[in-house]
């Protein structure tokens, strides 16, 4: 894995880890918008299988973790993961999404490369105050 | 007076497509990008769109079913066009897989208008737009919905003031039937076709309202740059040289760098003029060729040499060029793939002329060429030459072309390909025998428009280059090979 994605890991460690008082299960929120910016560029079809394949390796880890993608609604596709990590401690819980994020974005980028995944992620959550694109990070050194 | 509307022409970014296009796309027209599977038609439009988006230029590239966009992104990025940094900025991927899947045009057309609305795109494209309408019918035919969607999507699009790309696949026979190739404003072609196991690519623009394109078919060529097109050299009006004009006018003669030859050619070769020397092998053409091009380095005039028998490391092997190259005196083109088109050696050529400022170019030899080209090109070289001659003419570079010609006895030809009239002066070498020795010989058999040496003169090949020697006057039958001594 390249510099880019090694610092993609660690932020995606931080954006789960940043508000720690919180449920795990609140990280969840950060699914909803990398799904649209996802689904816009690849469709529903591209995010299930993407989504589908990264909870199966998830899962040789945390085996507890369902997170049923059949579900086609937008509102409601991540209410299966909502609900297993509820039912997870708080750390597991936190430790399973933020693997299942880096799971996800790692076979995304495998496809597309890691500078467009990094486009991608600074759309979906560079409100933020995350930046995942190598231009954005060397203004920031 | 009131001036005509003036339609603004965005440039392609494709190297040689704004020539075929008559200048460029048309601002707000409505195009479509058509051809079979594997033409190139996705690489055109993404290499259309990285060039055409910028910050005050946006683009939404719609996606439907066909080319999943996972890989199509992954594919394109094997291109140096595709410029990661512009996504999301100024281009935006939409997929619209989803209401193409319901088969409900209405629906798709109300999220191309959703999406151009919330993204007031100067450019949109859709890949592929057959995906769209197919999805709408199970059969394969246009009916009226479909005819209503196209007639929408160009007024919606017209209406947001965006210049449309659709991409489809369609074959020759839907061009005929289809609505969409007569409501298109512009039309693209692009083709390949295989011949004994060479693969040509090809492109036409069908049509281009408003603007004069180049008729014909163009080859282009798809490499880790992305597309370049070679627009078929047309001989212009006025192009040809004028040869009594320009032997009237007392037009600068260039020295060939062969002491003796330029006597027997009438005072040297006419500049802008196209020589060739036709010999057997080894008779000396490349050396006569490199002496034409030490002599214009000599002078100050830059040359460029297209050699298609030898290898860039065999070519070099020749001190002389060598030093030339390596001086910067002379360019060389490489030649050495076997699926070549003429328009494409043309291209080259041209740009390095243009770059070196040459005024001297040699084709080594016509024999090559004719191999180095792709069978489809090689049924019609004869005109591809002509062609190609007069453009490189109407520069005013003058030109040698070498062409290998068996030595027969029985036949006196002077190209293998029937090319002769289509140079200017032409130098033939031959092997004859004297005395029991294999002599060369050499002869002007034409310079047009000028007087010159109807002698047959004998000459040596020596460390210091091309040494001719006296005139054979003696003789008969020295073109029979087995020349006899004494009066005819």
């Amino acid at each position: 894995m390249d510099a880019l994605g090694i610092s993609r890991h660690r932020s995606i460690e931080n954006l789960t880890s940043q508000n720690p008082e919180n449920s795990a299960s609140s990280d969840v929120g950060l699914w909803p918008s990398l799904a649209t910016q996802i689904i816009a560029i690849v469709g529903v079809g591209g995010f299930d299988s993407l989504y589908a394949r990264s909870v199966f390796l998830t899962q040789s880890q945390f085996t507890w973790l369902a997170a049923d993608c059949e579900i086609p609604s937008d509102d409601s596709r991540f209410v299966s993961l909502t609900a297993s990590l509820d039912s997870a401690a708080p750390e597991l819980a936190r430790a399973a999404n933020s693997l299942l994020l880096m799971t996800f974005t790692d076979i995304f980028a495998s496809l597309v490369g890691e500078p467009l995944t990094a486009r991608i992620l600074d759309s979906a959550w560079g409100t933020g105050g995350y930046h995942f694109a190598e231009k954005d990070k060397d203004e920031d050194t | 007076m009131i001036k005509n509307i003036s339609i603004r022409r965005l440039k392609t970014g494709v190297p040689g497509l704004d020539n075929l296009l008559g200048g460029g796309l048309p601002e707000y027209s409505f195009n479509l990008l058509a051809g079979p599977p594997g033409s190139g038609k996705t690489t055109l439009a993404h290499q259309i769109m990285f060039a055409c988006a910028g910050p005050t230029n946006r683009v939404l590239f719609f996606t439907v079913l066909g080319e999943p966009a996972l890989k199509m992104l992954r594919y394109q990025q094997q291109f140096a066009y595709f410029d990661v940094a512009k996504v999301n900025q100024s281009i935006r991927f939409v997929n619209l897989t989803a209401e193409s899947m319901k088969g409900d045009l209405d629906q798709v057309l109300n999220r191309i208008a959703d999406e151009v609305k919330a993204y007031a795109p100067s450019m949109v494209f859709v890949d592929s737009f057959r995906s769209v309408v197919k999805a709408d019918s199970h059969v394969d035919q246009w009916g009226a919905e479909q005819q209503k969607f196209v007639q929408r999507l160009g007024t919606l699009m017209a209406s947001w003031m965006a210049t449309t790309v659709l991409v489809g696949e369609y074959t020759e026979t839907e061009s005929q039937s289809s609505p969409i190739f007569a409501a298109a404003d512009g039309i693209l072609w692009l083709s390949q076709s295989m011949q004994r196991n060479s693969m040509v690519r090809k492109m036409q623009v069908v049509k281009m309202r408003g603007q004069a394109q180049a008729p014909g078919l163009h080859t282009f060529r798809i490499s880790d740059r992305g597309i370049q097109v070679f627009p078929r050299a047309i001989v212009k009006p006025g192009l040809a040289v004028d040869f009594e004009a320009t032997i009237g006018s007392g037009a600068a003669r260039i020295p060939m760098g062969v002491p003796g030859l330029d006597a027997m050619l009438g005072g040297g070769l006419p500049a802008g003029y196209s020589l060739l020397v036709v010999g057997p092998s080894g008779s000396g053409k490349t050396i006569l060729a490199t002496e034409f091009l030490a002599e214009g380095a000599r002078l100050g005039e830059h040359g460029v040499v297209a050699a298609f028998e030898k290898s860039p490391s065999q070519l070099l092997g020749n001190i002389k060029l060598y030093s030339m190259v390596q001086a910067g005196q002379v360019g060389v083109i490489d030649t050495r793939s076997l699926d070549l088109s003429i328009d494409e050696t043309l291209h080259d050529l041209v740009d390095m002329i243009n770059r070196m400022h040459a005024k001297r170019v040699v084709i080594d030899s016509l024999s090559g060429f004719e191999l180095a080209l792709a069978p489809e090109f090689s049924e019609d070289f004869r005109g591809s030459l002509y062609r190609m001659v007069a453009e490189l003419t109407g520069m005013g570079v003058t030109i040698l072309m070498t062409s290998e010609l068996e030595d027969r006895y029985t036949d006196l030809r002077f190209s293998p390909f029937g090319s002769a009239f289509l140079a200017d002066a032409i130098v033939v070498q031959r092997y004859v025998e004297i005395e029991g020795q294999f002599k060369r010989v050499i002869s002007v058999v034409k310079v047009r428009g000028s007087a010159h040496s109807k002698d047959i003169r004998l000459f040596d090949i020596t460390d210091d280059g091309i040494v001719i020697g006296e005139a054979l006057s003696g003789y008969t039958g020295l073109l029979t090979g087995r020349p006899t001594r004494g009066p005819p």
